[in-house]
């Protein structure tokens, strides 16, 4: 395991050679702040609760929803795509590495780079200037544990898709037809609690929301408790594990096909 | 030089043979239809969920919502049909392959962007058009012929307004090696314009106003045929304000142009 | 009046100078530490309608930079350029019509229809009339074939055939003058012959300029009546082939691995073949990749079996190559005075 831990750093360092690229998601994501913020506000409209969320948590959720998205987007399945189209991966499968694990390091590589300079910035300006409050709870402790099992789901699906995506030669329509799907029914644009209760039951059964919903509810009402975080934080762990292991089969089963046609 | 009419004609020629040659690719086509189908619908199904829980924001209605929203979807079409090129700019640029669009005896944006004739779009635009007659009809708006030829001017300048952004964004490709920030950010803007302006106030509704217009793509002109009562005159000044930023993004990608110096030696 | 009139021309850029590692990938984000790098500067030269002339010179030498220039991409620093009588940077349009340009590996033709497709539309923009574009189709027909690739889409084309596809494609609209950069790089012995011949006749069948930069010395030697030769930003030499062809064609490397080879090897191999043969047969010995040994001679004075026999005598050799002399090498030759 250890030979994967500079990629860690090679990704970071690959990243910060993008020299004002972050200046600009990070006032992306500050306009996506205000306008989040002003959108909610007219939608409250003097309603302290609506669905038992108040205000100020539903702009937690979303404004760090925001933030979540940017630190998991790191391109995975793009890039597993056009390493598989143009056949550089066969120079990955020469290689003594693993190109799923090598893939998950070097993510995880760019997912530093996100925090560091896009979601910790992003936090600051949401306590600062929108005077966010947050309740403190054992939710607080749990949050970034969460956080890498979050990561963790959202790798394995971008690189499922990623291996979709060359089977299928057409890697916009299924790389976003899977973003919306993920952020739609995961918490990532709307909280949950705002979806119709039938819709809330399927949901909860489905994996996406393990990737918004349950890091949020962690912050945004940190003060529920073990009774209610332990089982969201086994069921996140449950997507992780089922997640890891499915994509690691749709891989062994595509490198297959990959070293036969010759990628 | 040629004239608007030659281009036009040079225009259908090109683009006839690329989509003979892409309906080869019809899976890709069929998947990114569906994928351009489900974006498209996230927003309306967002406004859906909202408004389920409160019976308006900021005073519109969720038909009146799917009108505004109706119009952002055939203004932003020509964009996403005409001008999709614009996203592979920085690859061309980085990779040196854009030094071949200067050896046309053709305007440089014309022969770059007819390049792509992005199909998807249609999708886009047909949905659009769907459900802007259901909203009309939903919301008892009566057509005049007035009305519809105030619906075709202001679809116009609103297409230049997104058209220029994204034009204007994807330049940046030409200074920065790294550039899509640039340009995730003026898309990133773009999801911000189905949104009821009115709800903004101060700094914001200023910048979505005058800065970068968003406002200019659905809202404003939305307001002419939902309520006309209320319109601010701002709308009528949409073609200039469509025509006057397609001549900055344009001034912008000359510059870029001529400052381009290729890679290698 | 000649077709492509360069007096006293300058090209400098401003590069950034980047520093290494995590701190320097930082400290770069708010860098402003620029170089004036001098591309090409102070070149002169005259070319007439009907030439086919060779310029060639090193990686980074300048080639592209005047190329650029001369097809209207990149604007002077200073001096003189005129095309055609025109100043290229403010007639793009005007001169793109009367100019055709094959850059390398890059096909300029629509990657995903057939190629008459690509011919079709190309004779739109060209506003080539139906006559003279069935006159060219024939020809092009006659000098490679091209009706068999016809209803090939340009992506399934070979290189070689994408090449002669691309050629063909730049000489269309019958051009005054036509650019090629690196024509037959990549590609095979018996397709460089098929394109060495398709631009020779091309350049006879209308009178057509060609100017060809290459790092083949093969294809200056097939095609060229005159050389520039580039280093630097400057011209080395301009003139006629001859005299160069002499320099290429007689020249060859040998390249031995020598057994326990160290520094004082290539001192001790330099000094034996002085002694052997003579300061005047003008032999080299330089190191240019590790463990090969270089030793350059003129066929014309030195046999190459005399060469061999010798260092196998002398030392213990592991491997042996011989190749034809580089660009590097006739740059160097230049620079020593070998066609003073």
């Amino acid at each position: 395991m250890r030979k994967y831990l500079p990629l860690i750093r090679a990704s970071y360092m690959v990243s910060l050679v993008y020299r004002f690229g972050f200046l600009f998601s990070i006032i992306g994501n500050i306009v996506y702040l205000g306008v989040a913020y002003y959108l909610w506000k007219s939608i409250y409209q003097g309603r302290d609760v609506l669905n038992g969320l108040t205000f100020n948590e539903t702009f937690l959720y979303v404004g760090l929803g925001s933030a979540i998205f940017i630190l998991l987007k790191t391109y995975a399945d793009w890039i597993i795509h056009f390493e598989i189209q143009q056949g550089t991966i066969a120079t990955y499968l020469t290689k003594p590495l693993d190109f799923q694990l090598y893939s998950l390091f070097t993510n995880f590589g760019a997912v530093l780079m996100n925090l560091t300079a896009i979601t910790v910035p992003t936090a600051v300006v949401m306590i600062f200037v929108f005077k966010v409050q947050v309740t403190s709870g054992i939710g607080l402790w749990l949050f970034p544990i969460s956080l890498i099992f979050a990561f963790l789901i959202s790798f394995s699906i971008d690189f499922f898709v990623g291996l979709i995506s060359f089977y299928s030669e057409s890697v916009w329509g299924v790389t976003a037809t899977k973003d919306i799907i993920v952020t739609v029914l995961s918490g990532g644009l709307i909280p949950l609690q705002f979806f119709p209760e039938a819709m809330q039951k399927i949901l909860y059964w489905l994996p996406f929301q393990a990737v918004y919903h349950t890091p949020l509810m962690m912050i945004t009402k940190a003060d529920l408790g073990w009774g209610t975080f332990l089982p969201m934080l086994l069921l996140q762990i449950a997507w992780a594990i089922i997640l890891l292991i499915a994509s690691r089969l749709f891989y062994n089963q595509a490198i297959k096909v990959i070293r036969i046609s010759g990628g | 030089m040629r004239t608007l009419g030659e281009y036009i004609r040079l225009y259908f020629i090109i683009e006839a043979q690329y989509i003979k040659a892409r309906m080869q690719y019809r899976a890709d086509f069929i998947i990114s239809s569906i994928g351009m189908f489900f974006t498209s619908l996230a927003t309306l199904g967002v406004f859906w969920v909202i408004l389920q829980s409160v019976p308006d924001v900021a005073g519109w209605s969720l038909m009146e919502m799917v009108f505004i929203y109706a119009f952002f979807m055939i203004a932003i079409s020509p964009m996403q049909i005409l001008f999709d090129h614009a996203w592979q700019l920085r690859f061309h640029v980085q990779e040196g392959t854009f030094l071949k669009y200067y050896f046309r005896p053709l305007n440089m944006m014309f022969y770059y962007m007819s390049e792509i004739f992005d199909l998807k779009g249609l999708i886009q635009l047909v949905m659009g058009i769907v459900l802007l007659i259901y909203a009309s009809i939903q919301l008892q708006i009566d057509w005049t012929l007035l009305k519809i030829f105030l619906l075709l001017i202001t679809l116009f300048s609103a297409a230049l307004v997104q058209i220029s952004i994204i034009v204007a964004a994807s330049c940046a490709a030409f200074w920065v090696v790294e550039s899509y920030p640039v340009l995730g950010l003026a898309w990133k803007l773009r999801e911000f314009a189905p949104y009821p302006m009115s709800i903004f106030d101060g700094a914001f509704r200023f910048m979505f106003t005058f800065l970068i217009p968003i406002g200019f793509v659905a809202f404003y002109p939305s307001q002419l045929f939902l309520r006309p009562e209320e319109v601010s005159l701002l709308v009528y000044f949409s073609p200039i304000i469509g025509i006057g930023l397609f001549s900055l993004a344009y001034w912008i990608w000359t510059k870029g142009v001529n400052s381009y110096t290729g890679t290698g030696s | 009046m000649s077709l492509i009139h360069i007096e006293n021309l300058n090209k400098h850029f401003k590069v950034l100078n980047r520093r290494e590692g995590l701190s320097g990938a930082f400290r770069d984000l708010f860098s402003g530490d620029y170089k004036t790098v001098e591309a090409v500067s102070g070149i002169s030269f005259d070319i007439e309608a009907g030439e086919i002339v060779g310029y060639i010179g090193p990686n980074g030498a300048g080639k592209s930079t005047t190329i650029k220039m001369m097809t209207g991409i990149l604007q002077p620093t200073s001096g003189v350029i005129e095309v055609n009588g025109l100043v290229p940077y403010y007639n793009r349009i005007r001169q793109a019509q009367t100019m055709g340009v094959v850059f390398g590996q890059r096909t300029q033709l629509w990657w995903d229809l057939p190629v008459i497709e690509s011919f079709k539309i190309l004779r739109e923009i060209y506003k080539v009339d139906e006559k003279t574009f069935k006159q060219q189709m024939e020809m092009f027909n006659d000098l490679v074939g091209l009706k068999a690739l016809h209803m090939q889409q340009v992506r399934t084309l070979s290189l070689g055939q994408r090449m002669l596809c691309d050629i063909a494609a730049s000489f269309l609209h019958n051009p005054k003058v036509v650019f090629l950069d690196e024509p037959t790089i990549g590609l095979d012995i018996s397709v460089k012959a098929k394109i060495r011949s398709l631009i020779k006749r091309l350049n006879t069948e209308h009178k057509t300029t060609i100017i060809l930069t290459t790092h083949d010395l093969g294809d200056v030697e097939a095609l060229c009546t005159r050389i520039i030769i580039i280093d630097k930003g400057k011209i080395l030499y301009d003139g006629d082939i001859k005299k160069v062809n002499a320099l290429f064609g007689a020249y060859r490397t040998l390249k031995v691995q020598i057994d326990n080879f160290n520094e004082s090897t290539l001192q001790t191999l330099q000094e034996k073949i002085v002694n052997h043969f003579g300061v005047d047969k003008n032999l080299t010995v330089a190191q240019t990749e590790e463990f090969w040994t270089d030793i350059t001679f003129d066929q014309a004075l030195t046999p190459l079996s005399d060469v061999l026999n010798f260092v196998m005598k002398n030392f213990s050799v592991l491997d042996v190559r011989i190749v034809e002399i580089s660009m590097e090498n006739v740059v160097q030759k230049v620079y020593d005075g070998a066609l003073g």
